[in-house]
């Protein structure tokens, strides 16, 4: 018997299954609207429409549109939260609905929420920040800070659906929300949860825009030719910016059975390990990102053969993408000649913190489906990423096992692997 | 499930540059508040918190302020290293001792300080420093970088439970084996807009902060970062490290409540308390010494002591319970961490800090807040708690580890 939010057991090692999905995408919001866009390369990314970006050298985005969060959240009091924050709650009730769990106020008590942003509602601290010296400090009401802490989506997330279960929000790049699922996934393997909301949350802000342009990462940034996402392609020049809010349900596997909800797969393992020292060569940095798919697999018992599809990191970058691509190339037996290896950020473009709750939301709806979308825009592949691509039309394959991959140059790699429901 | 111990210890408050400094003078029951001196509090009704007056920098004492975030966490792991001996122990696997930091607000006064200059556009504050020490990441790959740490690197943000997240996520990965080590702490200074959200929110002292006082008037915001280097008992051993005390177990829980205010009942408090003792395997009356989220604002400290009375019963008015905020303020991110080392040195020196500027009883916190005199008291468990806006509480229990007894049966 799990003793909920308990200590957790020495021999204890549970199973974790996956019974709900909530997306609020530049895709489209639900999971069927994300999929059927996904599937059909209907790309997310135009030109910016939320900030003013007229100096700046990078137009494009790929932004939420035709999101209405009152459709999930009720219309009062939505005029103090932030766009991160009606992201993230509006997915988690999709995803609740989605794994049959009421929303109403009665939800499980023990239940708790980790929630992986890089950047959280900083740019809203920021503002908060500019209006002290433009407004003076006497003008800010008590309310105008009411949803400006870095975290303050996942504290809200967290009174609007009175959760009594931990709530913790993890910040560590791009590898935010994967290392938020990991830590969800490893707090009910070991027996300490069994329920837990887990995913990722990023808002396109002038905040974001400016970081990722100063650092020169954005596509088109630095006279670098015409803006495009296009992993593993021969002339990628760096990423299109995104946003969004992607959540999954964990659940210990046994209280989901014995629900009789349906559920979508298993997370079997999980690793992450720092990837991104400076002092690393190239040759280090990819087998550190190769040790960190080893760590994943090893954690799921699993050896690299059986894996059939890998859901990439794969986000444009010039030198990322090739340690990627070299990283699951060196994985042991045939894998990467197997596997095939496929990204979403194309379209629904790199939202960074958000990135791994997005491409595993992704790759359990491609199990589900049966069905491998392609890598928008990769026309011409580089022969530096010789991998097993899946380009121009998505293919019908039966998923057992997938990893998927999560990778930030300055910092970790962080790698799930999942499993697909044995009915 | 291995064991996790704390063997290296590293301490900067607005009291000292190092442990031994701040816990001397938080023995002595000195206050650490001061006028603030790095932005103009002019156009406020406060004017004082706990800044920090000196760093060490690499041996070197530097008082020429502001600090950093970073500087503040780069001198506290440094003491912490260095007062671990892990970094000189040869067969160490650097690729199996990771990083974990809690923080607030990241190194959000760079940014103010640039944007304070020039504020046409809030563009203005953004240059390509600002945009590389922007993402709260970089607190702990700076850390990584500078010590050769190439384990996972993560930042918790949990506002003022922060600390305690970040000591509860290594102790879960060093107790699965995943790791072997951890950098583990808190950092934050006292930005501007952390001030003035608190200022707004009339959540802040005017002049001292007095924990459980029935006079109580509301926080005071400090500066400080507390480092503690985690490790598995068996690599302790096995390197044979001076052992402060082993991290017994922690409890999450949130109040699912209120975005700013806590559950009046303390239920929230309650279970996370309940949960860390059930995960020590101890009982509450194992507890000699309780380090109290006690922010000595009017709401916490009443709900506080609910929470303590429901948890320790019979026991709840006579376990020493003091809140050192009352002396170093409310560092946010870092509270939790700093804390932990002051269980940690409780566990040690057999001594416990005060609760200083208490000066009259308040009915509803009946609990013995060890009123400004340190004592001594042997101390086996401490309780560590912290409370943080949103509802997110976390307590972690650190207990003596009695060697000679059981040395050799916990590999």
């Amino acid at each position: 018997m799990t003793q909920p939010n308990g200590a957790g057991q020495a021999d204890v090692r549970k199973r974790v299954a996956i019974t709900g999905i909530g997306i609020v995408s530049p895709l489209g919001i639900g999971r069927q609207e994300f999929w059927t866009n996904l599937v059909e390369g209907r790309s997310g990314v135009a030109p910016i429409a939320s900030i003013d970006v007229t100096s700046y050298p990078c137009k494009l985005a790929a932004e939420v549109k035709g999101f209405n969060p009152a459709d999930y959240l009720g219309d009062k009091g939505l005029k103090y939260l932030t766009k991160g924050t009606k992201f993230l709650t509006s997915a988690i009730k999709m995803a609740l609905e989605d794994a049959r769990l009421n929303t109403n106020g009665h939800f499980p008590e023990h239940a708790g929420v980790i929630i992986g942003s890089a950047l959280g509602n900083y740019s809203q601290t920021t503002d908060y920040t500019y209006n002290i010296f433009k407004l003076g400090p006497e003008k800010l009401l008590p309310m105008a800070s009411f949803d400006v802490a870095l975290n303050s989506s996942i504290n809200f997330a967290s009174v609007f659906f009175k959760l009594k279960g931990p709530s913790r929000t993890i910040s560590s790049g791009f590898t935010s929300s994967m290392d938020a699922i990991g830590n969800a996934f490893n707090l009910i393997r070991s027996g300490r949860d069994n329920l837990l909301i887990a995913g990722g949350v990023e808002q396109l802000s002038l905040d974001s825009y400016l970081i990722f342009l100063l650092q020169g990462l954005l596509s088109g940034s630095n006279n670098s030719g015409p803006e495009l996402s296009r992993p593993f392609g021969r002339h990628r020049n760096g990423f299109v910016l995104g946003e969004g809010g992607y959540v999954v349900i964990l659940e210990e596997l046994e209280s989901a059975r014995s629900r009789g909800v349906k559920i979508y797969g298993e997370v079997v393992g999980y690793g992450t390990t720092y990837i991104g020292s400076n002092r690393f060569s190239l040759e280090e940095k990819i087998s550190r990102a190769q040790r960190v798919m080893e760590l994943a697999l090893e954690d799921g018992s699993l050896s690299g053969e059986s894996l059939d599809l890998i859901y990439a990191n794969g986000n444009s970058s010039n030198l990322l993408d090739m340690i990627e691509a070299r990283a699951i190339k060196g994985l042991s037996g045939d894998s990467s000649k197997k596997a095939l290896v496929t990204s979403v950020k194309p379209l629904a473009g790199e939202c960074y913190g958000a990135a791994g709750a997005l491409q595993v939301v992704s790759c359990v709806l491609a199990m589900e489906n049966s069905l491998v979308p392609p890598i928008a825009n990769l026309e011409d592949p580089d022969p530096e990423c010789n991998l097993n691509l899946v380009t121009k039309k998505a293919l019908q394959i039966d998923i057992r096992s997938a990893m998927v991959n999560s990778l930030d140059p300055a910092g970790n790699g962080s790698c799930l692997v999942l499993k697909r429901n044995q009915q | 499930m291995r064991r996790v111990v704390v063997t290296g210890i590293g301490l900067v408050t607005a009291l000292g540059a190092n442990v031994k400094e701040s816990w001397e003078a938080m023995l002595a029951g000195k206050d650490g508040i001061s006028e603030i001196t790095s932005f103009d509090t002019s156009r406020y009704k406060v004017h004082r918190a706990c800044e920090v007056k000196k760093l060490n920098f690499n041996g070197h004492i530097i008082t020429k302020k502001p600090f950093t975030v970073y500087d503040c966490l780069l001198a506290s792991a440094r003491e912490a290293l260095e007062d671990s001996g892990l970094d000189g122990y040869e067969p160490l696997r650097r690729d199996r001792v990771g990083v974990s930091i809690g923080t607030l607000a990241g190194e959000l006064s760079l940014f103010e300080q640039r944007l304070r200059n020039h504020h046409l556009n809030k563009a203005d504050g953004f240059d390509i420093e600002v945009a590389l020490s922007y993402p709260p990441m970089t607190l702990s790959t700076q850390l990584a970088e500078e010590f050769h740490m190439e384990g996972p690197n993560i930042i918790l943000i949990n506002a003022c439970s922060s600390g305690n997240h970040a000591i509860s996520w290594a102790f879960d990965a060093i107790r699965e084996g995943k790791v072997d080590a951890m950098i583990v702490g808190g950092s934050d200074v006292v930005p501007q807009t952390e001030f003035t959200h608190f200022h707004n929110l009339k959540s802040l002292a005017p002049e001292k902060c007095q924990p459980f006082d029935k006079n109580r008037q509301g926080l005071v915001v400090g500066a400080g970062a507390g480092v503690l280097i985690l490790e598995s008992m068996e690599l302790a051993h096995r390197r044979d490290a001076k052992i402060y005390a082993e991290v017994r177990g922690y409890g999450l829980s949130s109040d699912g409540y209120h975005m700013t205010a806590p559950h009046p009942s303390g239920e929230g408090p309650m279970r996370a308390m309940e949960v860390a003792l059930a995960s020590a395997g101890l009982s509450y009356k194992d507890i000699d010494y309780i380090s109290a989220h006690g922010t000595g604002t009017p709401l916490n400290d009443k709900m506080e002591t609910l929470a303590l009375q429901t948890v320790f019963r019979e026991m709840a008015q006579d376990i020493p319970c003091s809140s050192v905020k009352s002396m170093i303020g409310h560092t946010m991110g870092a509270a939790s961490a700093i804390e932990s080392i002051v269980c940690c040195m409780a566990i040690k020196e057999g001594a416990i800090p005060p609760t200083i500027n208490y000066e009259t009883e308040d009915p509803e916190c009946n609990l013995n807040c060890v009123p400004n005199q340190a004592r001594e008291c042997k101390t086996n468990y401490a309780l560590n708690n912290s409370f943080a806006f949103g509802g997110n509480n976390a307590s972690v229990v650190f207990g003596r580890v009695h060697l000679p007894v059981e040395r050799g049966s916990v590999i």
